[in-house]
This record gives structure tokens, C-alpha cells and sequence, in this order.
């Protein structure tokens, strides 16, 4: 294994981007950490891969300024950044074996062919691909082809890391997997990696801090632990979380929630007219019917191995409860939904701030 | 509604149905295929009777012509060679040493026409029969025009496929008019074209920087593109007498030079839009790919995007040879002796005082032919599927 580098810090600067008409990044600013694996989440047309691309310099900004350590690279050519990136669709070139793959960036650099033969040996070795050096892209199984990427984006030890969305081809086993090895690999070598991704379990597993971005604005950039235990606003709040935030709509008033005819006491205070009640669903427990805050009926429940998932009707709304897996609730059963006090987030519905 | 009429039943199909449906997705009806087939035989009869015609012909002789017609060698006619000896025998000049001089030759007047700026060396006269002349000019010349069409072709296809292009419509209106000036300087004036040029170019320039900032309508790459395909389009008889006073004076007519040039120029138009196609499919993951592992862009034209287009780039190269083979309009107008083409010696023999000699003009169709058939064989072999297997499916 190679030593771990230090890595090297980058910042995003009031970027913006534009085309055309669409605004699809608004004054974004970011910093990453030397040697972080800092993950952009959000859903497609956030602006994330935008965001990665004008890091990587396949795309201009329209404003702001780009820095990779402390040289300024907004207005440079790829080739010139020292970043290296690994694409969703892995980009291999099909006419090149395995080894001539991960070979190029140092062909390009005209390294002689012992010392680009090492270097290929080593960085496939690494990801445990040495033993297909001589095959095509095309005589590889998707993992495998995975792992070329990955070879070729580390065998000339970047400053950067950029990854755009590198698992979301593989199958679910696989992915999981690989998700492992990529962690590993990073906190190895220790270099500053930009990882994009639409998938939520990916950011909270690798990130060492996670930036969600939605409609081109960064709406928190924090811990995984503290993003989901603590999130800035309700975007945030239903975004992250499996199956989603439980939101209900009504009024605050003092420290009361009113919904319907049921009174939720909260931790916070205020007088909002337009206010979301938001609670994960291992937050809530089923109670008897009469019991608990909020009342319903059962819509379905779903077995998932240790838990039970509980879709429970109340009015306009459906919420899902994590019930114990031996829970035997019948679809149309009237029901109670129990809430406790310290784990209810209050969302202005307006802005969707959150009221502390 | 009753379910009975819901439902399809296939036992109680009619006579109609059993004939015109098919028994499975990807098959034909029994009435289909009886169609079908039959088309393909009267079309396949339609393209290979002529051929069969011009090989038998190319066999006989004038009273097995003029008595015909007769189908069938040996059964209604007597093959004879009369016709190649004509070629091959008859005509001075035909034996091993005129085909080296001719070799010779040809590589001889390249040296002097690449040297020409700097020593004067008296380019050599062809000395050999007419089919050999003729088939090394068409050689030469089809060969030479697809390379140098194929070449720039693809090079400003892909600049059209990965490059946007924004000129300024006032800009262009500026160019022409300026040039237009600039010819009426030149030939009514009397100023020198060099000095009205530079000033033309200039004043551009000039002009571009200036007043080309409030131009607001731009063109883009389509519009590019169309521009070159709409010459295409162009019949090329309408061009071909400006043409013919442009070659004569720069001396370009009746040389190998002239025709491979207005070859490769008409060509292009062809060439641009086919490779189009082939580089704008090329997934542009790879070339940023490239990009980011440090190619430069000829680097990633040459290594990357050229051999995924191979088969593209086989096609149209197949495609261009095929048509400058054939060429005659261009031929018949820019050649008259030395740089003559294998189409203007079939034509020439339409045109004898012996009437149109059939037999003769078969025996230089048939050897016509042969070349084509293994340029096809040969590029075929290219022409593979699935180069870009592998590239970026998961």
C-alpha cells in the first residue's frame, strides 16, 4: 500500500452557473478539507454534477472563483488542475486493454515505459485487478470495469479525486462492497476527494462531512451524523432518511402543535400559522387506539427482516411508524401513534426553515 | 359487453387472417413473404442481368455482337478475346517496361511537382497504351482525392461535432461585401490583388472588432453544417465551367493535381456530414476522460476518437473511393488526354466512327469492376461491429 499523501485543500468561491436562462448554481461556497471526502448529495438537476464538472474543468463558471490548494484554477484547462476523476460510466477507452487504461495518463506524460509499468502493476494490484491487465473493457464484468476507473484515476496520485456518481451502475451487493473498498482506499491515501452522488446510504457511509445541495443552493454542510440527527430545514429533514421524515401539517402555537383535533406538546416555542411537525419513523411507536397523540387507521404493513413498517391513515396524511417485527395490525384497524417529546422537528412551512 | 367479444380467439381465425397474419413477432404472414421474396428476386434478376450482359459482351466479337442477341457463351456464341487484344496487344506501349516507366513516372512527377518552387525538373510524358494510362490515372487519382477528403473531411467533422462555433451573421455579411469590393478593385481599379486583399483583410478586422460587437444574430454548428452539405446538393454541371476557367488559369487542366483537388473538394461535403453522425455518437465521457488524464486534442482525436470510429471512417472511405471511381461529369470536362480517367475511355468508345464498339467497352467495364470489388472486400473486413463495446454500458 502507498503512504498516505497529504492531501490538499479545495474551495469553491461564490460560484455560479448559468445556461442560458437556468440558474443551476447560485453563489455556491465550499470548502473542502486537505485530505476530506467531502460527498455532494442531492437529487438530479440540483446542480451537484454541474458542481464537480467546474471543479474538473469540463465546465466554465459563469462567476466565483475555483482554488486547488491555494492556486486559483477557474480559467485552466482539465489537463493543467491535477485532478482525476471517475465517471459514472466509467469511460473506458474500448480499443485499449486494462493495463493501456490505466497506462494512459502516464503515456500522455510521456513516463518511461518500465517505471508506467510499475506504476500500472501497483494501482491495479490495489484495487485487485492485476490479474486482468491483458483483457478489454468488454471482457469485464461491471465491477471489474469499476475497478479500472478507479485504477486510472489513482495511478498518477492525484491532488483531487473526483467521482461522479462511480457505483450507481453496479447491483445493489456489489455496490455495497465496493462502497467499502472506496472508503478504505481514500483514507488510505489520504487525497482530497469530491464525491458525487444521488443516494442518501452512499453519502451517510463515506462522507467525512456531506453537502446537500437542491436547486443549485447549498442547504447544509455537516457530519452525516449531524445532517440526519439535526437538519437545517425540512428539505434536509425529508431528504435524508429511509423511509422519509414523517411530516404533518398544522399550527404552532406556544409550545403546541395543533393538527386536526390532536394537541402535540414540543420542545420548541412560537407562534407559527403555516407549520410542519416533522418525526422519523423510529421516532413514533403504534399504541393502542385511543392511546398517543395521533390517531388513525392502518393502510399497510410491510415486513422488512428485524422491523415492521406501519402506514398509518390520519386524516390527509400517511405516516410510517417502525413497529417491532412481530407487530400483527390488520389493514383498516383503528390505531394510535405515540410521540415523544425530544424527537419532533417544527418546520416553518412557508420557508421551510427550521424553528429552534 | 359480453367477454366473449373482449377476447381474441385463435381458433376461429379466417381463411384472410391465416393468410395475412403472422405466426409470431419478427415473422411474416404467409401473403408477406410470397411479396416480399418475390420483390427481392425480380430486383436481384434486375441488377445482376446487366452485369452478366457486360461480361459475356466484353467476349465477343463484332458479328456475335451485331447478329445478337445471344445469351449464352459457348451454347449461342463463340467466346473470343478480340476485345482484350485490342487492349492489351494491339495498342503500343502495353508490355512490362511501359507499366515500370509508368510506376516510374508517376513518382518521378511528384519529386517535381513538390520540387518545382525550387528546381525546375522537366516533369516525364506518359508513354504507355491507353487502358494502362487510364486505369493508373483513376488509381491515382481516386486514391489521392480520398485521402486528402477523408483526412481534412473527418478532421473538420469532429471539430463540428465537439467545438461551438458562434460567428456573427453582420460579420459574415461584412466578409462578403468586403470581398466583393475587393474583387471589383482588383478588375476595375487596377489596383494589385495583393494590395486589395491586405486591405480587405484589414479593414475585417477592423471592422469585426468594432462594429462586429452590436451584431447580436450569430450562426451555430448546424448551420455550419448545412452550409457544407447545401454543396453538395449543388448539381455539379452548374459549377463546372467556372471551374474550368479557374484550372485553366492556374494551368491545372488535364493534371492528375486538378482532378484530385475538384474530386476531393466535391467529395467533402459527404465526408463532413457521415463523420458527423460517427463522432457525434461517440459517448463525450471519453474524450473528457482523455481530457482530464492529460491528452491534448489532437492527442485524443488521434488515440481515442479515431480508432472508435474506424468503422465510420472505413464506410465513408469506401463510400469516397467508390464515387471518385466513378466520376465522369468532372473527368470529361477537366481531362483530355494525360490525366484521362477510366469512365472517359468507356464513354470515348460510344463515340467511334465504327459506331459504338460494345465488345471493346465491356472488356474496360469488366476491368473497371475488379477494383471495386476488392476495395469492398478489403475495407469490409473494417467495417466491425461492436468497437465500442465495453466503452461505457455497465
Amino acid at each position: 500500500m502507498a503512504t498516505a499523501t497529504t492531501g490538499v485543500p479545495v474551495n469553491f468561491d461564490r460560484i455560479e452557473k448559468s445556461f442560458g436562462p437556468v440558474r443551476v448554481l447560485e453563489e455556491l461556497s465550499l470548502s473542502i478539507e486537505p485530505g476530506e471526502f467531502l460527498v455532494l448529495l442531492g437529487a438530479s438537476g440540483s446542480g451537484k454534477t454541474t458542481a464537480l464538472r467546474i471543479l474538473a474543468g469540463l465546465e466554465t463558471a459563469s462567476a466565483g472563483r475555483v482554488l486547488i490548494g491555494d492556486r486559483e484554477v477557474t480559467n485552466i484547462l482539465p489537463k493543467y488542475r491535477d485532478v482525476s476523476m471517475v465517471f459514472q460510466s466509467y469511460a473506458l477507452y474500448p480499443h485499449k486493454t486494462v493495463a493501456e487504461n490505466i497506462g494512459f495518463p502516464l503515456k500522455v506524460r510521456k513516463i518511461p515505459v518500465a517505471e508506467r509499468e510499475a506504476a500500472v502493476k501497483e494501482a491495479a494490484a490495489q484495487v485487485q485487478i492485476d490479474m486482468l491487465l491483458d483483457r478489454y473493457p468488454r471482457q469485464l464484468s461491471g465491477g471489474q470495469r469499476q475497478r479500472v476507473a478507479l485504477a486510472r484515476a489513482m495511478v498518477r496520485r492525484p491532488s483531487v479525486f473526483l467521482m461522479d456518481e462511480p457505483l450507481s451502475n453496479l447491483d445493489a451487493k456489489l455496490r455495497g462492497h465496493m462502497r467499502a473498498e472506496l472508503k478504505h482506499m481514500q483514507s488510505t491515501l489520504g487525497t482530497t476527494t469530491l464525491y458525487v452522488t444521488h443516494d442518501q446510504i452512499e453519502a451517510m457511509t463515506l462522507a467525512h462531512r456531506v453537502a446537500i445541495l437542491e436547486k443549485g443552493v447549498l442547504q447544509q454542510l455537516d457530519t452525516p451524523a449531524k445532517i440526519y440527527n439535526d437538519p437545517a430545514n425540512l428539505f434536509v429533514a425529508q431528504f435524508i432518511g429511509s423511509p422519509p421524515m414523517n411530516v404533518v401539517q398544522g399550527t404552532l402555537s406556544g409550545t403546541a402543535f395543533q393538527t386536526g383535533g390532536a394537541k402535540i406538546a414540543t420542545a420548541v416555542s412560537g407562534k407559527v400559522d403555516k407549520a410542519i411537525l416533522g418525526f422519523r419513523p423510529e421516532d413514533c411507536s403504534v399504541v393502542a387506539p385511543g392511546k398517543g397523540s395521533i390517531k388513525g387507521e392502518i393502510y399497510t404493513t410491510e415486513l422488512i427482516g428485524d422491523h415492521t413498517l406501519v402506514t398509518v391513515q390520519t386524516g390527509r396524511d400517511k405516516l410510517t411508524v417502525k413497529a417491532p417485527k412481530d407487530f400483527s395490525g390488520k389493514q383498516g384497524e383503528n390505531i394510535g401513534v405515540a410521540l415523544s417529546k425530544e424527537h419532533l422537528f417544527v418546520f416553518d412551512a412557508v420557508s421551510g426553515a427550521r424553528i429552534r | 359487453m359480453s367477454d366473449a367479444r373482449l377476447k381474441f380467439d385463435e381458433s376461429r381465425r379466417s381463411l384472410m387472417e391465416r393468410l395475412f397474419e403472422a405466426r409470431a413477432i419478427g415473422e411474416m404472414s404467409p401473403v408477406a413473404r410470397v411479396v416480399a421474396y418475390g420483390m427481392l428476386i425480380f430486383w436481384s434478376a434486375f441488377v445482376i442481368f446487366p452485369i452478366y450482359w457486360v461480361v459475356i459482351t466484353a467476349f465477343k466479337d463484332a458479328a456475335a455482337v451485331n447478329q445478337g442477341p445471344f445469351y449464352i457463351p459457348f451454347v449461342d456464341f463463340e467466346p473470343n478475346l478480340d476485345a482484350w487484344r485490342i487492349h492489351f496487344l494491339t495498342d503500343p506501349y502495353c508490355d512490362g517496361y511501359a507499366i515500370a516507366r509508368q510506376f516510374g513516372l508517376l513518382i518521378h512527377n511528384v519529386f517535381a511537382f513538390i520540387l518545382s518552387p525550387f528546381v525546375a525538373i522537366e516533369p516525364m510524358e506518359p508513354q504507355i497504351c491507353r487502358v494502362y494510362l487510364a486505369f493508373s490515372n483513376s488509381m491515382v487519382i481516386g486514391m489521392a482525392s480520398t485521402a486528402l477528403c477523408v483526412a481534412i473531411g473527418s478532421m473538420a467533422a469532429y471539430a463540428l461535432a465537439r467545438v461551438t462555433y458562434k460567428p456573427k451573421f453582420g460579420n459574415i455579411v461584412v466578409f462578403v461585401a468586403l470581398a466583393l469590393a475587393v474583387i471589383l478593385a482588383t478588375s476595375y481599379a487596377g489596383i494589385p490583388w495583393y494590395v486589395s486583399a491586405a486591405v480587405g483583410l484589414a479593414l475585417f478586422f477592423l471592422l469585426a472588432r468594432s462594429l462586429g460587437k452590436r451584431f447580436t444574430a450569430t450562426l451555430g454548428n448546424n448551420d455550419i453544417l448545412f452550409w457544407i452539405i447545401s454543396q453538395r446538393i449543388l448539381p455539379p454541371i452548374v459549377v463546372i465551367i467556372p471551374v474550368y476557367i479557374m484550372f485553366q488559369a492556374v494551368g491545372l487542366l488535364d493534371t492528375h493535381l486538378g482532378l484530385i483537388i475538384i474530386y476531393a473538394v466535391a467529395n467533402l461535403p459527404i465526408v463532413v456530414w457521415l463523420m458527423h453522425d460517427f463522432f457525434a455518437s461517440l459517448p463525450i465521457e471519453l474524450e473528457e476522460s482523455a481530457q482530464l488524464d492529460g491528452s491534448t486534442r489532437f492527442g485524443i482525436f488521434w488515440e481515442i476518437v479515431l480508432p472508435l470510429t474506424r468503422p465510420g471512417l472505413a464506410a465513408t472511405t469506401l463510400l469516397t473511393l467508390i464515387l471518385n471511381w466513378n466520376e465522369y461529369l468532372f473527368a470529361v470536362f477537366l481531362s483530355t488526354s494525360k490525366a484521362q480517367t477510366m469512365p472517359i475511355m468507356v464513354a470515348a468508345k460510344n463515340a467511334g466512327e465504327k459506331g459504338v464498339l460494345w465488345w471493346e467497352m465491356c472488356a474496360i467495364i469488366v476491368v473497371m469492376i475488379i477494383p471495386v470489388i476488392f476495395m469492398a472486400i478489403i475495407l469490409q473486413r473494417f467495417i466491425a461491429k461492436g468497437v465500442l463495446l465495453g466503452a461505457v454500458k455497465g
